[in-house]
C-alpha cells in the first residue's frame, strides 16, 4: 500500500520531441520535483471495408508523417461485442496525431474510414495504459512507475502543493481601473512572498529566478491567461530576452498561448475562455480562466484529476463535463472499446406527436404564490444520475436487441433497457455516486478536523459538478457516448417518481406546495397532527430505491410569481429554515448583474423579514421594509448614492458590431471600443448609467474604467432598478413597479431626447446629411 | 442545446396571444372579466398539462380551462343511487 510510495506523480506533459512524454514526479520527503522522459507514441485506430484498409496501408507505408501502420483487432463500438479488424496508425511524431487522422478521413473522402482514439492525448493514453492516474503514490525508482493503490481509494494523502501568487503591475492607479498602453513598462510583479521592482529586463531575469528559487508547483493568478502572462512574455521579447532565459514553468517554452481565446455558448450563456499559457511541470491556475476552481479549489480538483485521468491543468480550464467524458473514456477502454473520434450516431426518425411527448423536461408543480409556514423541503440526493444506474441507462442499453421483454420500461415512452449487459453509463457512475455519499457522510462524522470537512465539501462539489453534466451530456450532440433517449428516459422516470412522491406524502397527511425535479415542498395539512419528516424520507428512501433526504422545515418561505402572468415560477424564492439559514433562489443577490445597490436593499430587507417566526409575521414586517425602500429611494434622489453602488455589470451576449438596437451596454462597449479595448462575447463590462434618455453613446453611460468618480447618476434610472428590485421581493404583497413609480414620481416612459450628441463630431454630420443612424 | 418541439408553455403563451383577438371585440365589462378568468384558468394547469405530453394543444387547454370551473363550482352531491345499480 502507500506506505511504500516514495513519491507523487504530479503530472504528465508532451515531451518537445514529439515522441515521449514527460513523467513529473515530486519526493515524499524533500518535495523535490523531478522528471523522467518515456518514448512514447500511441496509436490511433482506422476501420474500413478490408480492400480500403489495404489501399490505405500501402498509401500510408510511405507517409512522412507515418512511423508504423499494423493491422489490429478491436472493439469498435460500445453496441458490438465483437472484434474488428483496424489497422492501427502511430504517427511519427506525437503532434502530427490530428493532422494525420484529417488526411486519412478526407482519404476516405469522409465516410468510408471510421477513426478512434484521436483526440485522446498521449499524455491522457499514457496515464490509461500504464494504470497512472495524476497525483498518484509512485515509488519513483520503479521502472516503468506504477501507481500503488488505484486511484478510486477514497482516503488518500495528496501531495502538498507549493502556490505561489502572481501578479504584475504598471505605474499608475491599480490595474482592474486602467488599460496599460502598448508603451507601458512592467513596474513591478509579486511572486509569492517577494516583490520584485527595477528596470524591466533586469525585472523580468529576477522573476524567473525567484520562481526557480521558490520552485512552486502552482503558479496562481487572478487574469494571467488574459493579462499578466501575455504581458510578461511581450515585454520579454521586447527587451530581447529569450524564451530560456524567461522560463516560467520548470522547463522553458516559447511566448505563446498553448490555445487561443473563443466565446460560446453553455446552458443558455456565453462564455468567454482567455487564451491559455501552460508552464511545463508547473499548473498554472488563473481564477478567473477557470470555471471550477472557484467553488472545488485544489482539493476537488485533485480529486477529479485522479478519477479523470486528466491533468490537473485540463481540468482547470475544462468543464465537468470534460471530466466526465474522461471518465467515460477511461471505462470504455477499459471494456476493450476503442474510442470514436467523431460521433455518427444520428437521432433516428420519430414523429411530431411523439417528440412532444417525450422532449420534456423534469416534472413541474406550480408553488402558490404568497407566504407560507410550516414547510418541509424533501430532496432526492443526485436523482438523474441515480436513475441512470437504478434503470440501467445507456446509450448502448436503451431498446437492446437482446432484451425484447424487459420490464424496464420508460413510463410514458416506451423505452427498454436491458437487463443482461450493464451500459458504459451506469459503470462510470456508481462509484462517483457511491464517493459523493462516502465522503458527505464522512463530512457528518463527529469530531472531524474544520480542515478536513471543507477539504471533503470541495470535493462533494465537484462529484456534484460531475454528476450533473453527466445527465445533461446525454442529450448534447457531441457528447461521445450520449443519446437523447437516454436523457428523454431519465426525465420521464423522474416525472413519474415526484408525482409518486407527491401523492405518498398527501396520503399521510402534507399538502404538496410545490416540486422542481428532484425537490418537494410540503406543508402539514393540519397543525397538530403533522406526520414525522425523516420516518417519511427514509420510507421513500426504501421505496424508490432513490436515496430521499430531508432538507429541513422553514419558518416561512415566499414563493415569487412572474411578472407576466402572475402565476408562481419555480425555483424563485426566499425563506429562512428553522435551523436560522437562509435560503435564496432566483433574486437578485444569486444573479450576477445586480447593482450593489439592489443586493444592499434586499441584505437589509431580509434582515428585517428574517426576525419573523412565521407567516404572519412576516406579512406584519413588509411595512418596514417597505419604508426602508422609501429611504433608499429618497436618498438615491438627493443624487449622494456611492457610483460603485450603482455600477452594472453586464455579460456580453452579442458583439458590439452585432447590435440592432441602441441600449445601456452599446453605449459601455463603444466608449471601450473607442479606448482600443474589444470585449469579446462572455466579457463583462461594467458601467453606471448617467443618462438614460441620450442617444449619444457618450453620455448615456459611463464605465468603470474610465470613470472619474464626480459623474451624476440617471436617478429616474436608478430609481426604476430599485423598483424592480423590490417588486421581487414584495410582489407577493401587492407591493409591484407600478404602485412604486407611483409612490416615488418616476416617469413611466420618457421622451428620448435627440440622437445627436454635441460633442460628437461624426453625430453632427450624420444628422445635417438628414441620416437616420440606429445609434 | 437546443429543442425540436416547442414547450407547453410556450404553445400556451402563443395560442393566448392568438385569443387576444377574441377578448378585443367583447363590449361588456363582465364578459371580458370571464375571459381573463378562463385564460387564467388555462395558465394554472401548466405542469399537468405538459405532463401529459398531449400533441393536441386544445385538449389540455380545454381540460385545464374546465377543470379550473369545476373547482370553483359548488362541490357536486353524490348520486343517490349507487351506480351499480344495487
Amino acid at each position: 500500500m502507500s506506505v511504500e510510495a516514495d513519491a507523487w506523480l504530479l503530472d504528465i506533459t508532451e515531451h518537445t520531441d514529439g515522441r515521449s512524454v514527460d513523467l513529473w514526479t515530486k519526493d515524499r520527503h524533500t518535495g523535490r520535483v523531478s522528471r523522467r522522459s518515456e518514448p512514447f507514441r500511441p496509436p490511433f485506430y482506422v476501420l474500413g471495408s478490408r480492400s480500403d484498409l489495404e489501399d490505405l496501408e500501402r498509401q500510408l507505408s510511405s507517409h512522412p508523417e507515418v512511423d508504423s501502420v499494423a493491422s489490429s483487432h478491436q472493439r469498435p463500438s460500445l453496441f458490438e461485442e465483437r472484434r474488428r479488424r483496424m489497422l492501427a496508425v502511430v504517427p511519427a511524431r506525437n503532434p502530427f496525431r490530428r493532422r494525420l487522422a484529417r488526411t486519412i478521413d478526407a482519404i476516405g473522402e469522409f465516410h468510408r474510414f471510421t477513426l478512434y482514439d484521436v483526440d485522446l492525448t498521449p499524455p491522457q493514453l499514457y496515464h490509461l495504459t500504464h494504470d497512472l492516474y495524476p497525483f498518484a503514490p509512485v515509488r519513483a525508482a520503479s521502472d516503468p512507475l506504477v501507481a500503488v493503490e488505484p486511484p478510486e481509494v477514497l482516503e488518500y494523502d495528496a501531495p502538498p502543493m507549493r502556490i505561489a501568487p502572481l501578479e504584475i503591475r504598471f505605474d499608475g492607479p491599480p490595474r482592474r481601473q486602467r488599460i496599460p498602453s502598448t508603451e507601458a513598462r512592467i513596474r513591478s510583479i509579486r511572486i509569492g512572498e517577494t516583490i520584485l521592482e527595477g528596470p524591466e529586463p533586469d525585472l523580468l531575469r529576477a522573476l524567473a529566478a525567484e520562481i526557480a528559487r521558490v520552485d512552486p508547483d502552482v503558479i496562481r493568478t487572478d487574469g494571467g491567461d488574459s493579462f499578466d502572462l501575455p504581458w510578461i512574455y511581450r515585454r520579454a521579447e521586447a527587451t530581447g530576452l529569450s524564451a530560456s532565459e524567461i522560463a516560467l514553468g520548470r522547463i522553458p517554452v516559447p511566448f505563446r498561448p498553448e490555445r487561443g481565446d473563443r466565446s460560446y455558448m453553455t446552458y443558455g450563456r456565453v462564455v468567454h475562455q482567455a487564451a491559455s499559457f501552460n508552464l511545463p511541470g508547473r499548473f498554472h491556475i488563473d481564477r478567473e480562466n477557470s470555471f471550477l476552481f472557484e467553488d472545488t479549489d485544489l482539493d476537488g480538483l485533485m480529486d477529479a484529476a485522479r478519477l479523470s485521468r486528466l491533468s490537473l491543468q485540463t481540468i482547470v480550464r475544462q468543464s465537468p463535463g470534460t471530466c466526465f467524458t474522461a471518465m467515460e473514456i477511461a471505462q470504455a477502454l477499459q471494456l476493450g472499446v476503442r474510442v470514436p473520434w467523431k460521433k455518427n450516431r444520428p437521432e433516428r426518425f420519430r414523429s411530431g406527436a411523439h417528440l412532444v411527448l417525450a422532449d420534456r423536461g423534469g416534472a413541474i408543480l406550480q408553488p402558490p404564490v404568497g407566504v407560507h409556514d410550516r414547510v418541509e423541503e424533501f430532496d432526492f440526493v443526485s436523482l438523474f444520475p441515480q436513475i441512470m444506474i437504478t434503470k440501467n441507462l445507456s446509450a448502448e442499453t436503451l431498446d437492446c436487441r437482446c432484451c425484447p421483454e424487459s420490464p424496464r420500461i420508460a413510463p410514458g415512452l416506451g423505452y427498454r433497457s436491458c437487463t443482461r449487459r450493464w451500459g458504459l453509463i451506469p459503470r462510470t457512475l456508481r462509484p462517483l455516486v457511491h464517493r459523493r455519499l462516502a465522503y458527505k457522510a464522512a463530512m457528518r462524522l463527529r469530531g472531524i478536523p474544520a480542515n478536513e470537512r471543507a477539504q471533503l465539501a470541495r470535493r462533494v462539489k465537484m462529484l456534484k459538478w460531475i454528476l450533473v453534466t453527466a445527465f445533461g451530456y446525454q442529450g448534447y450532440r457531441n457528447a461521445r457516448f450520449g443519446r437523447i433517449e437516454c436523457h428523454e428516459a431519465i426525465n420521464a422516470y423522474a416525472r413519474e417518481v415526484m408525482a409518486d412522491l407527491s401523492r405518498a406524502g398527501e396520503e399521510i397527511g402534507y399538502r404538496t406546495l410545490h416540486g422542481i425535479v428532484d425537490s418537494l415542498w410540503v406543508q402539514p395539512r393540519r397543525e397538530g397532527a403533522e406526520p414525522d419528516p425523516e420516518a417519511f424520507a427514509e420510507r421513500m428512501s426504501e421505496r424508490f430505491e432513490l436515496p430521499l433526504g430531508y432538507e429541513g422545515r422553514y419558518r416561512w418561505i415566499v414563493f415569487l410569481p412572474a411578472t407576466t402572468h402572475g402565476f408562481g415560477v419555480p425555483n424563485r424564492y426566499y425563506g429562512r429554515y428553522v435551523s436560522g439559514a437562509f435560503k435564496l433562489r432566483g433574486i437578485g443577490g444569486r444573479r450576477h448583474d445586480t447593482t450593489a445597490l439592489v443586493r444592499r436593499f434586499e441584505t437589509e430587507a431580509l434582515q428585517m423579514l428574517g426576525e419573523a417566526p412565521d407567516a404572519p409575521g412576516v406579512r406584519a414586517r413588509v411595512p418596514r421594509a417597505l419604508a426602508r425602500a422609501d429611504r433608499f429611494a429618497a436618498r438615491l434622489r438627493e443624487g449622494a448614492w456611492p457610483l460603485e453602488e450603482l455600477l452594472i455589470t453586464h455579460r456580453i451576449g452579442t458583439p458590439l458590431e452585432a447590435h440592432r438596437s441602441f441600449r445601456d451596454e452599446t453605449s459601455a462597449l463603444r466608449q471601450l471600443a473607442a479606448l482600443g479595448l474589444a470585449r469579446a462575447p462572455g466579457e463583462s463590462v461594467r458601467y453606471v448609467l448617467l443618462d438614460r434618455s441620450s442617444r449619444s453613446w457618450r453620455d448615456r453611460a459611463r464605465v468603470a474604467e474610465t470613470m472619474t468618480g464626480e459623474e451624476r447618476y440617471d436617478v429616474d434610472a436608478y430609481l426604476e432598478i430599485l423598483a424592480r428590485g423590490v417588486e421581487t421581493l414584495l410582489a407577493p404583497f401587492g407591493i409591484d413597479r407600478a404602485a412604486l413609480r407611483a409612490r416615488w414620481g418616476i416617469p413611466a416612459e420618457r421622451e428620448r431626447s435627440p440622437y445627436a450628441s454635441g460633442s460628437d463630431p461624426d453625430q453632427q454630420l450624420l444628422a445635417s446629411q438628414g441620416g437616420s443612424p440606429t445609434f | 442545446m437546443g429543442r425540436t418541439a416547442p414547450t407547453y408553455r410556450q404553445a400556451l403563451e402563443e395560442r393566448m396571444k392568438r385569443w387576444e383577438a377574441f377578448g378585443r371585440l367583447l363590449t361588456t365589462p363582465e364578459e371580458r372579466a370571464a375571459f381573463e378568468t378562463l385564460r387564467t384558468g388555462a395558465r394554472r394547469y401548466v405542469a399537468q398539462a405538459t405532463n401529459v405530453g398531449s400533441p393536441d394543444l386544445l385538449e389540455s387547454i380545454l381540460l385545464s380551462v374546465l377543470l379550473d370551473m369545476a373547482r370553483r363550482m359548488p362541490p357536486i352531491a353524490p348520486p343517490a343511487v349507487d351506480p351499480d345499480g344495487s
